[in-house]
Parts: C-alpha cells; sequence; structure tokens
C-alpha cells in the first residue's frame, strides 16, 4: 500500500528530515473525486437547475402534505380550511387557472387585478374574502353586479377548483382597479 | 554550509517567551474548561448561575468559547510559533522587546475578555464577541507578532522554509483578514457598537471569519507545530515532502471558502450555500493529508508510542484532527445538514476538534518541552499517562454524549404523527428526552478537566526539578540568496497554470447553461496542460524550493491564495447587495396558523420591512447582552416540520435592518424569529421572571433581574443616529423623540400587564425585551395608546 521507496531529501531543520514519499492513491482518488463531484453538483443543482433549490424542494413538500390532507378530509364538509389546503396543491390550482383564464379574465383580466369586475389581488372584498365566501360567490353570482352563476355550468369540483384559484391572487396586490368593498 | 565565507556563530534562543506563553497556555486552559464545566453543569441544573446575572450561560458561554480558542489554543500555539520558528530559522527572535509585547498584549487582551464578557458586553458574533476597543488592541498585538515572525524570518540562518514556517506564514496573513473584515463596526459609545452589516450580509461574513478562525488558528498554527514536533519526538524523517506542499496549499485555498456552510437552509443565497458545501467536501483531502503526514511519521516509531506519554498525545491528538476533519465535510453535506445543524452533534464535532486535536497536541508539545526548557525530566511519566487515558476517556464520553443526543434532537424536531403533523410540538419534549445525555457530556467534561489538571501538576512539578534554560546553537551565516527572485517566481508555470485553472473554475462557476460546457473545456485543457507540461510533477518540487527561500513572494503567494474564495463568496454579496431586494418583501406573518395559510392577505403596509422602534432596538441590545443567540436561533428553515412549529420560513428581506444578525447556531431552546404575537406580554413577563412557570422543564436561566434594572435612556438617540449611518431608515424627528416614543411604548406594555394585576416598570429592561420580542417576525407595533386603539 505505501511505497517503500523513501527518500530521505538532502535539507535538514534543525535535526528534521523528511522523506518524499509519493502521495497514496487512495488519497489522490477522494482529492480528485471530491473536485468532479463539486463540479458535477455544481451544474446539475446551479447552473443548469435540474436538482430543486430548498425552497422550490419546499414548496413540493408543502403541496404534497396539502395533498393528503385532503385526500385524509374526502367526504367531509367543504370548510375554509379544505379550500385553502386545495390552494396549495398545484394540480387543483392549475385546473383552476385554466378554468379562470377561459371564463372569468374578460372581467377580472388574467392577473385578476380587474376591469369590470373588481381587483381580486388586493386585501377588499364586497362580498367577502373568506374561502367559502368566496367560493359562493362564485357559485351563485351576484346577477346585480353582472357575476355569472357559474355553478349553473361547472361540476362543484370545478368551482371548488376556481375559489382555490382566487385565493392564490389574494393578496398579490397589483395595481389595478382601486379596492372596492371591505378590507378584510 | 555552502559557502566558504561562511562564518560559525554561537547563539541563544529566546525560551523565555515560549515558558510564559506554556504556563500562559495551562492558567487559560484550566480556565476555559472550568468555565465550561460550569455552563455545562447550568444545562443540567439551570439554578447553578446562583441567579446571578453574570453568571448566566448566555453571558458565559462566549467566555468558555473565546477562553479556549484564544486563551488556551492561542497561548499555546504562541509558545510553539516563538520555540520552533527560532530553531527553523537558525535565529534568536528579531525582537525580544515584540516578542515581549506580543505576551502581554496577548494576556491583557484575555483579562478584558475575561471581564467585559460576563458583564454583557459583547458585539454578539460567536468568537467575535469582543467589544470593540479589545478588537483594536487585538489588531495592534497581531501586527506587532507579524513584525516580529517577519523580521526573525528576514535574518534568518536557514535557506529554505520548513513546512512549519508554511503554515504560520498562512496563520499570520489570514487571521488579520478575517478579523478585520468581520469586526467592522460603528461605535455607539466605549463599550458598545453595531455591525457594520446586517442581516445575510452580516452572517455571511461572520461564519466566513468564524469557520475560517478554525481554520487558521487551530489549524494551521497546529499542523505547523505538528510538523516539528512529531518528527522530533519520533525521531523519523517527515512522511512525504510533496504531500506537506500538495495539502499546503490545497487546504488553505479550500478552507476560506467553506464557511457558508453555517448557513445551509437559511436565507443565504442558495449558489452560496451550495459554494460552502462544495468546498468543505473538496476540503476532506487536504485536511486528511495533514493527518497522514502526522500518522504516517510515526511509522518505525510505533513501538515508542508504549513508553512515550509525548507521542501517545500526538497520535490520538492526529486521530481526533483526522476524524473532525472528515466529520467537518459530512456536516456540510446539505442533506445531513439539515438533520444536524442548530444540535448538539455540532457541539460534539468542535469539542472533537478543540479538545480531541488541540487539547492534545497541546499536552504532547508540553510534555515534551517543558523538561527540555527546564534541562530536566519529566517528573512523572505515570502522571502523563494518567491525563492521557483520563482525558480521552473523558473526551470520548462528552463526544458520544453529544452525537446520540443531537441526531436525537434533529429526529424529534422532525417526527410527524401519522396524519402529517408533528408528534412533539413542545419543544420541551425533545429537552427532556436528552437530560441524562447532558449529565453525561457534565461527567465527560469533568473527566478531561481533571486530565488537564493532573498535566498542569506535573508540568509544574517537572519545571521545579530543574531550572529554566535557553537553547543554544551554532549556525553558519546565511550567505545572500542568488536565486530567482519575485518577478521570476511568480510569472513561472505553477503559479500561472494554477491561477488560469481556478480561472477557468469561475468561469463553470458563473457561466450560463450555453456556456458551461465551453468554461469547462477550457478548465480541462488547462489541467491536461498542467499535468503533461511537468507542472505538477518533479518541475514543481524544484520550483517549490525556490519559493520557500524566498519568503516575501510566499507570503504573497499565500495571501493571493486565501483571498480568492473572501472575494469570490463576499463581493457579491456584502458590497453589491445584489441577493437581497429591499422592496418589497413577502409578507410576514405572525403566528404560525396564519402563516402556513401561504395565501392569507397583507396590507401595503406589511410588506416592507420598517426599523425597530426606539424601545425594541434598546430590548434588541438587551438580548444580545444577555446572549440569547447563544440558545435561541432566529431563522427558521425550508422544512415543513419548521413551519409547522415555528411559522412560515424566514426570509432574507426580514433582516434588513438587523445590525447584528441574531440567527444563532443552536437550539437549546427554540427558534424565536416568529415569536412576536403568539403570546400574550403576560407570558413573557411570567417566562422572563420564571420560565418553568409557563414551560414546565425548561432549562432557561431567570432573568428577575431585568424587572428592576431600568433602561439608560440616554443612550436612544446616539444608538438611533448609528443605526441611521448605517442605513436604517429613522427619519429626524422619530430620532428626536426617540425617548418619548421609547415612553410611551413601555407604558402601553405596563399598562397591558397592569390590567392584569402585574405591576411592571414600563422603564424597565424587561418592558424593553418584551416589546422586542414581540415585535419578532412581524411588523410594527403600536407605539402609543391612542395608535393601539386605533388598530
Amino acid at each position: 500500500m505505501i511505497s517503500e521507496k523513501d527518500i530521505v531529501l538532502d535539507h535538514n531543520y534543525d535535526g528534521i528530515q523528511e522523506f518524499d514519499n509519493r502521495l497514496p492513491n487512495w488519497w489522490l482518488w477522494i482529492l480528485y473525486g471530491s473536485v468532479v463531484f463539486g463540479l458535477c453538483y455544481w451544474l446539475f443543482y446551479q447552473t443548469y437547475g435540474v436538482g430543486d433549490a430548498p425552497e422550490v424542494r419546499y414548496e413540493k413538500v408543502i403541496a404534497r402534505a396539502a395533498e393528503e390532507q385532503l385526500a385524509r378530509m374526502a367526504g367531509q364538509e367543504r370548510t375554509d380550511e379544505s379550500l385553502l389546503l386545495m390552494a396549495k396543491v398545484p394540480a387543483q390550482v392549475d385546473a383552476g387557472r385554466a378554468l379562470f383564464e377561459k371564463n372569468c379574465v374578460e372581467c377580472h383580466l388574467a392577473d385578476g387585478s380587474g376591469k369590470i369586475g373588481p381587483n381580486l389581488t388586493d386585501g377588499s372584498w364586497i362580498h367577502g374574502g373568506k374561502p367559502l365566501e368566496i367560493r359562493h360567490t362564485i357559485d351563485k353570482g351576484v346577477p346585480a353586479k353582472g357575476m355569472v352563476a357559474w355553478g349553473r355550468q361547472f361540476s362543484p369540483m370545478k368551482i371548488d377548483q376556481l375559489a382555490a384559484y382566487v385565493l392564490t391572487l389574494k393578496g398579490k396586490n397589483l395595481p389595478g382597479k382601486a379596492p372596492e368593498g371591505e378590507p378584510e | 554550509m555552502e559557502s566558504q565565507s561562511a562564518e560559525t556563530r554561537q547563539i541563544v534562543y529566546d525560551d523565555a517567551i515560549t515558558r510564559a506563553f506554556i504556563w500562559a497556555s495551562v492558567l487559560f486552559g484550566v480556565v476555559a474548561l472550568l468555565v465550561g464545566v460550569l455552563v455545562a453543569t447550568q444545562l443540567v441544573f439551570w439554578q447553578a448561575n446562583a441567579g446571578i446575572s453574570w453568571l448566566s450561560f448566555g453571558r458565559l458561554r462566549p467566555l468558555h468559547t473565546n477562553a479556549a480558542i484564544f486563551a488556551f489554543v492561542g497561548n499555546m500555539m504562541f509558545a510553539g510559533i516563538y520555540y520552533t520558528t527560532q530553531r527553523l530559522l537558525k535565529t534568536r527572535m528579531a525582537s525580544d522587546m515584540l516578542s515581549w509585547v506580543n505576551f502581554w498584549g496577548w494576556q491583557a487582551i484575555i483579562v478584558a475578555a475575561a471581564v467585559s464578557l460576563p458583564l454583557g458586553l459583547t458585539q454578539s458574533k460567536e468568537y467575535a464577541e469582543l467589544i470593540w476597543p479589545i478588537d483594536v488592541l487585538v489588531a495592534i498585538i497581531w501586527v506587532v507578532f507579524a513584525v516580529n515572525f517577519f523580521w526573525t524570518l528576514a535574518i534568518r540562518n536557514e535557506k529554505n522554509l520548513y513546512v512549519s514556517l508554511w503554515f504560520y506564514i498562512a496563520t499570520i496573513v489570514t487571521i488579520p483578514v478575517l478579523y478585520i473584515v468581520n469586526n467592522l463596526q460603528l461605535p455607539t459609545s466605549f463599550l458598545h457598537s453595531y455591525s457594520i452589516y446586517a442581516g445575510v450580509q452580516d452572517a455571511l461574513v461572520q461564519w466566513w471569519y468564524g469557520h475560517n478562525a478554525v481554520g487558521f488558528f487551530l489549524t494551521t498554527p497546529i499542523l505547523g507545530i505538528m510538523y516539528y514536533f512529531i518528527p522530533k519526538a519520533a525521531g523519523r524523517p517527515v512522511y512525504s515532502y510533496r504531500l506537506s506542499v500538495v495539502h499546503f496549499w490545497a487546504l488553505i485555498f479550500l478552507y476560506i471558502w467553506a464557511g457558508p456552510h453555517h448557513l445551509l437552509y437559511t436565507a443565504l443565497p442558495n449558489w452560496a450555500q451550495t459554494l460552502g458545501m462544495l468546498f468543505s467536501i473538496m476540503l476532506w483531502a487536504p485536511s486528511w493529508g495533514g493527518m497522514l503526514n502526522g500518522l504516517l511519521t510515526l511509522r518505525g516509531a510505533w513501538d515508542k508510542l508504549r513508553t512515550d506519554p509525548v507521542l501517545k498525545f500526538f497520535a490520538v491528538a492526529v486521530t481526533f484532527y483526522g476524524m473532525s476533519t472528515f466529520e467537518g465535510p459530512l456536516l456540510s453535506i446539505k442533506s445531513v445538514n439539515g438533520l444536524a445543524h442548530y444540535t448538539d452533534w455540532i457541539i460534539a464535532h468542535v469539542h472533537g476538534g478543540t479538545l480531541g486535536w488541540n487539547g492534545f497536541m497541546a499536552a504532547g508539545m508540553f510534555y515534551w518541552l517543558i523538561p527540555r526548557l527546564y534541562r530536566t525530566k519529566l517528573w512523572s511519566r505515570q502522571w502523563a499517562d494518567a491525563h492521557f487515558w483520563t482525558s480521552t476517556f473523558g473526551i470520548l464520553m462528552y463526544i458520544v454524549a453529544m452525537w446520540i443526543s443531537g441526531i436525537n434532537q434533529g429526529l424529534y424536531w422532525r417526527a410527524l404523527d401519522g396524519e402529517g403533523f408533528l408528534l412533539y410540538p413542545d419543544f420541551v419534549e425533545t429537552l427532556l428526552s436528552q437530560r441524562i445525555l447532558y449529565h453525561m457530556r457534565l461527567l465527560g467534561g469533568v473527566i478531561y478537566f481533571s486530565g488537564l489538571i493532573v498535566m498542569a501538576i506535573n508540568l509544574i512539578m517537572t519545571a521545579r526539578t530543574g531550572r529554566a534554560v535557553n537553547g543554544e546553537a551554532s549556525v553558519v551565516a546565511l550567505p545572500r540568496n542568488t536565486g530567482p527572485g519575485f518577478a521570476e517566481l511568480v510569472r513561472s508555470k505553477p503559479v500561472v497554470i494554477s491561477l488560469l485553472i481556478i480561472l477557468a473554475a469561475v468561469l463553470v462557476g458563473v457561466s450560463t447553461p450555453i456556456t458551461a460546457p465551453a468554461a469547462l473545456a477550457v478548465g480541462v485543457l488547462l489541467a491536461v496542460a498542467a499535468i503533461i507540461g511537468g507542472g505538477l510533477g518533479g518541475g514543481m518540487e524544484k520550483w517549490h524550493s525556490l519559493l520557500e527561500g524566498r519568503p516575501l513572494t510566499f507570503t504573497v503567494l499565500t495571501l493571493v491564495a486565501i483571498l480568492i474564495g473572501g472575494v469570490a463568496e463576499l463581493i457579491p454579496t456584502v458590497v453589491l447587495r445584489s441577493e437581497v431586494p429591499d422592496v418589497p418583501v413577502p409578507p410576514m406573518s405572525a403566528s404560525p396558523e396564519t402563516s402556513s395559510d401561504a395565501v392569507s392577505a397583507a396590507t401595503e403596509s406589511e410588506y416592507k420591512q420598517k426599523p425597530y422602534s426606539p424601545l425594541e432596538l434598546i430590548g434588541r441590545d438587551i438580548y444580545v447582552r444577555e446572549g440569547c443567540y447563544n440558545c435561541h436561533s432566529q431563522m427558521i428553515r425550508p422544512f415543513r416540520f419548521e413551519t409547522l412549529r415555528y411559522g412560515d420560513y424566514s426570509r432574507a428581506e426580514s433582516y434588513i435592518y438587523d445590525h447584528p444578525f441574531q440567527w444563532g447556531s443552536k437550539r437549546t431552546g427554540p427558534d424565536l424569529h416568529r415569536l412576536g404575537g403568539k403570546y400574550p406580554n403576560l407570558w413573557h413577563y411570567l417566562h422572563m421572571r420564571d420560565p418553568r412557570n409557563t414551560s414546565p422543564g425548561s432549562i432557561m436561566p431567570e432573568y428577575r433581574f431585568l424587572t428592576d434594572k431600568k433602561i439608560n435612556l440616554r443612550v436612544i438617540e446616539p444608538k438611533m443616529r448609528a443605526m441611521k449611518k448605517l442605513g436604517v431608515p429613522y427619519s429626524d424627528s422619530e430620532i428626536e423623540g426617540g425617548v418619548e416614543t421609547a415612553r410611551s411604548q413601555g407604558a402601553l406594555i405596563a399598562t397591558d400587564l397592569a390590567a392584569q394585576d402585574i405591576t411592571l416598570d414600563p422603564e424597565s429592561e424587561l418592558a424593553a425585551l418584551i416589546a422586542y420580542l414581540q415585535r419578532l417576525g412581524r411588523g410594527p407595533q403600536p407605539t402609543t395608546l391612542e395608535k393601539a386603539q386605533g388598530r
């Protein structure tokens, strides 16, 4: 394992001499291996972003936990909490976004900042900002103000998804239509 | 030797300075460990502070760490450097006067630290707690030491520098760089200052310093000492010169990058975290290079280990060095760190390094030196053996207890039940589960400490049987160096190729997905060219031996090697501040319930981080003074088990006005970043007076004295002005009305408590501390009655 071709170098420091043994192979493997590992890791996580950054991984963990919790709550009554959980599950939010972009953008704009209908990203709500209240507004509509009762066109599940998507707009505070209704 | 005109002279080494530093090291080693035993006792019996503020854990723990590092190991390091440098250079130190200024200056620093830290005078940056006047003294004394050292290099009678001296040079040039950059601060009085950095920047600079204090204060000089004393004691040549060369340069170049591994999963930008992790892993081999050269030098001398206590201590010391430098990279792996950070595992790690590696190196060196410095024999080999076995047993007991405790903590904190919620939501549950391990740690510490006492007695008795003598040698004056000069050496192939490879690596680091392959190809080509060109083969050794004859060139190259990593990490984060947006910031929610609600609304005002109110600022300074950061973090990591327990994970924007940062590195108690609003004022009042009142099983000290101590209203204005200079947006009217605002906010808290039949002086320190604690993790709180009612 260790080369015995020890060479005593011809210098001497206060009586201390030195061999000039070659570097052990296994040591060199650790040295070069860790450098190569470092390069690969950097390219994987930083340069190409194939691996998830901690925050991204966190979001995924939260989404999975919400999904599991929703599954456990299946069959139970719909609550503020269940809608909030739904708003954390990307698949549900994406479905809601698709519905929103097809049906709602004429009045609320694609980013939800409001045009004919109110700004959905501020903290003010005309018909209540609680998850169940938002869902109710979508479901039954406000015919007097031109808000369609979407419950007649879409299944309750799709209304849930729409509400979940609207919940993700809450708090973005995008510039747009001035706040209407009551601050939450 | 070579020159015919050489004349032989008889010289006497200054060994009195070595003796002085050894005794100082022994004395302060006993003190440092005694304080360690005391704080370990307090973690088992919280009453062990006797209710005295300056004996409380938060104030004594910095004293323990500073004393162990700078007093015990520091004095040992100076003893070793002064002894070996003179012999390796075949000359007496250039100036006895500077040597003694170094000695007395260093002891003055230690005494000043021992007085100021228990008084709560602190910057709260770990191992850099000392207040600014002492920092200035440290810088001056270090310069004195450096001047003396380099002057001695200049008058040497040895052509080349032996490997020990390379490590000393690296130490001497790096420590001031670290120390000065990390201690840049704006004084508000003779005893108080604010770090010029805030939040993320402060954290990065601090841990760049903290990690490299380990690297260049506890590692490089001790490696230099190892390279002298192990071959001496074993009577064997050093195992491999070329290993010395490779591991020296690799070690000092890589070490400086590794600091961010103390900040994994924090609000530090991810790229810096990744760099910290990867460079820590790359440090494994260079560190083990030192271990190999130490252990393999003992080949052919293993039989002496049975009889020679000196070699026994060295062998175990180097083994601990190998263990710690494997554990370090392991702990730097992000996923491992996710488990180990904030836990006792880290405590195990640092004690393996300090007590195992440094402590045993010190003991071996003392047992070798004292008989020689007093021209006598060791008083008792049996006592030395007894020291060896007690300390080995003690340190192992300590480390094993902390390993188990650390992993236990990590697992308790992250344990979830079948429904995905915390299995142990009460933090105290974890604490109670490891009480037996804290007893075991205390016992291990006491055993190690008793070994040190045995050593002290043995050394004193040895010295008494002999008399102080100074080493002598006949030396041949060194002929003028006629080799290649500075420019030639710096332009030579090894330097140019190394720099090009580093440049290529930096290019890979900053490249985009498209340019990365090109940068990578250039790097590989350069590496191949270097190998083919023989830059790393025999030619390199010849070049290095020329370099060893040129201390100035050697020092400049060392400085360049240690600056690269620091510049690459600090400049983008600290100087450019590109990583931390000022506004807008995400909403900061008050309680875990609302913060886990990712879609909660926030009003515009909550989007921007607002400065602390005057009373909160004073309260924060009390938090700093009491050393709360020693047990409490203010940094919630992006793990579900953390956000379930503490609320939404911490983001860089929250800390932009935190001079200094208070992220902490250890959770003996829970995280406090989102404490504000979690409990009523009454809870805090009761908790600070008797933590067990609200949290049965807690081991936190009582802070009753804060009730009676009044805040100093006069300091509010200068403190706010200092903060303003550092970029905190206080308006002039806010500063002028600071005292009034502080009074009314204090009155608000007192009124709230009065309604619950508690009398608290609105100008008491406790009121200020409660104001600060209630502000943590949320926006501005009302400071006047009108505002409070308006909400």
